[in-house]
Order: structure tokens, then sequence, then C-alpha cells
């Protein structure tokens, strides 16, 4: 099994960072990788148990099931049904922490998952840092302006 | 029952920030409120169910169980046996995680417990101010020292 961490500190409020994350339809509008997305069957997005299907700028299309979703503890968790990517069983969690020390944000991304052993860590590379590290430091623009 | 949340982010990695706070008598070497400690029966202070006596800087004295410790989490949690301080049933919980962006450490210090009527917001402070983040600002002068 092959896991993938990565953690930031995002200079805004927990809530604050909070709400634009908690949309799990939301992606375009702060994962620079991400172009469209929608949610199948018309449900809302913070049903547990919808799937959100969206595309990525370069074409690929994933769907991916919401889990788990905390507005107490502040997470997301997550599993991917359909990628174009050579791996299994896979489940991300997105949690926020308050830093109370300056009123921060502590941001943790985390991935679970199978695959061929060769490919282990290009994936998790990729998905480090192409998604989840992109995705924090897009977060930290966005929360400045 | 209070709850005392504090949290902070040091700018150093967080195996050497563990290698501190995973010694459970190691605190009267960083925290400026406690004078001396040892762990009773000569334990070894990474035994859980160890308890550590220590002496505050007033004199005061005060006994800690460990509770839990984990080097996979990197984290441990510890309750209060006997203090001359009216924090009843205090258990608390010290919790570290990489900040891997900028390799730097996130720790995170909370606990709960009961006091007398009217003493909530005193006791809140004490615990928050005076334990935790004077804890946090010890620690950053304690690396310094130690750099220099």
């Amino acid at each position: 099994m092959a896991r993938v961490y990565i953690s930031s500190v995002i200079d805004a409020p927990v809530g604050r960072v909070w709400e634009r994350v908690r949309d799990f339809n939301g992606l375009p509008r702060w994962l620079p990788l991400v172009r469209e997305s929608r949610i199948e069957n018309g449900e809302p997005s913070d049903r547990v148990g919808c799937v959100r299907d969206f595309r990525l700028q370069n074409g690929d299309r994933l769907r991916e099931q919401l889990l788990a979703l905390s507005d107490y503890d502040y997470f997301c968790t997550y599993s991917i049904l359909e990628s174009p990517m050579p791996l299994t069983a896979y489940i991300a969690t997105l949690r926020l922490t308050p830093i109370t020390d300056g009123d921060r944000t502590f941001a943790e991304w985390s991935a679970e998952f199978d695959c061929a052993a060769e490919l282990a860590e290009e994936l998790v590379t990729n998905i480090g840092q192409n998604v989840f590290q992109a995705g924090f430091t897009a977060l930290k623009r966005q929360m400045v302006a | 029952m209070p709850r005392v949340v504090r949290s902070t982010v040091i700018a150093e990695p967080v195996e050497t920030i563990w290698a501190i706070l995973r010694d459970f008598n190691g605190h009267d070497q960083w925290h400026p409120a406690v004078a001396e400690s040892t762990i009773e029966r000569g334990q070894t202070a990474d035994r859980v169910g160890c308890v550590r006596r220590f002496r505050l800087a007033d004199g005061s004295e005060l006994r800690e169980k460990l509770l839990t410790l984990s080097d996979a989490d990197m984290a441990f949690s510890y309750c209060l046996l006997d203090t001359p301080i009216p924090l009843l049933n205090y258990v608390a919980h010290v919790r570290l995680a990489p900040v891997t962006d900028g390799d730097q450490t996130f720790w995170h210090w909370e606990s709960r417990f009961d006091t007398p009527k009217g003493r909530e917001a005193e006791l809140t402070r004490l615990v928050g101010e005076e334990i935790y983040n004077g804890g946090f600002n010890a620690i950053r002068g304690h690396l310094a020292e130690r750099v220099r």
C-alpha cells in the first residue's frame, strides 16, 4: 500500500479555509488542476455518498465519492471510483486544524492506495506535488487575496 | 468541563521536537514552570503507566501519569494524579505533525478538566497561557540556545 502525506500552514482562520474546501463540487474554484465538476444525480455536494464527476485541465476525467464530511472536525474523506491513474483502493482525507497561535490553519492532505510496486514512487510524487501541494499553494495565495 | 486547546508551528523538523517532548521526565530541562522532575520507582520515562513527580518553581509538588506514548503518531497523553492546583480529572494530549511544506512542526496541546465553581476562567487561562503557550515559547528559546 502506498501512502501520500502533505501538510502546510495557511495564513487564514480555519473557518475561512474550510468554507473554500468543504464544497465537494468546488474543486474548480480553488484547485488549479481542475477545469469543471458536477455532482451526479443532482444531489447536494454535502450529501455523504454523493459522487463528483470532474475533468482536469488536460482532459482527464475522474469520479470520486464522498465518504465522510465533518463541519465539526473540518475534514473530508473520499475515494476514487474511476481515474486514468493505474491505482486501486484509493482513499484520501483533507483535514484542517486551527493553529491558535496567530489564528492560522494547519492543513493536511493524505491518501492511501494500491498499485504496482514499480509505479508507487512516481504516483506518490505526482499526487503529492501536483495535486495536494499545488492545492495548498493555491489556497495560500487565494487566502491572502 | 472546560477544554483548553493551544497549537503553534515551530520552525524545526518534527523529529527534533519529538526527541525533546517524548521524554516524559525531560520537562524540567525546558519548561520554565518546572524546577525538577523524577520518574517514580526508577522506571524509564517511556514506560506507559510511569509517574513523574515534579516541583514547580514555587515549590509546589505535582504527580502526573503517562497514559499513552506513540512514536508512530508522535503523540502522548497524561493525567494529573496529585496537585495543589484544583485541576480535577485533568487529562491532556500532545500531538506533533510534520509541516511537509517547509519542514516545520505543528504542535497541538489540549486538555479537559473540572474546576471548583467560579474558577474556570482563571484556571483555563493558567493552563492555556502559562503552561501551553509558555511551553511553546520555552521550546523555541531552548532550541535557539542549543544552536548557539
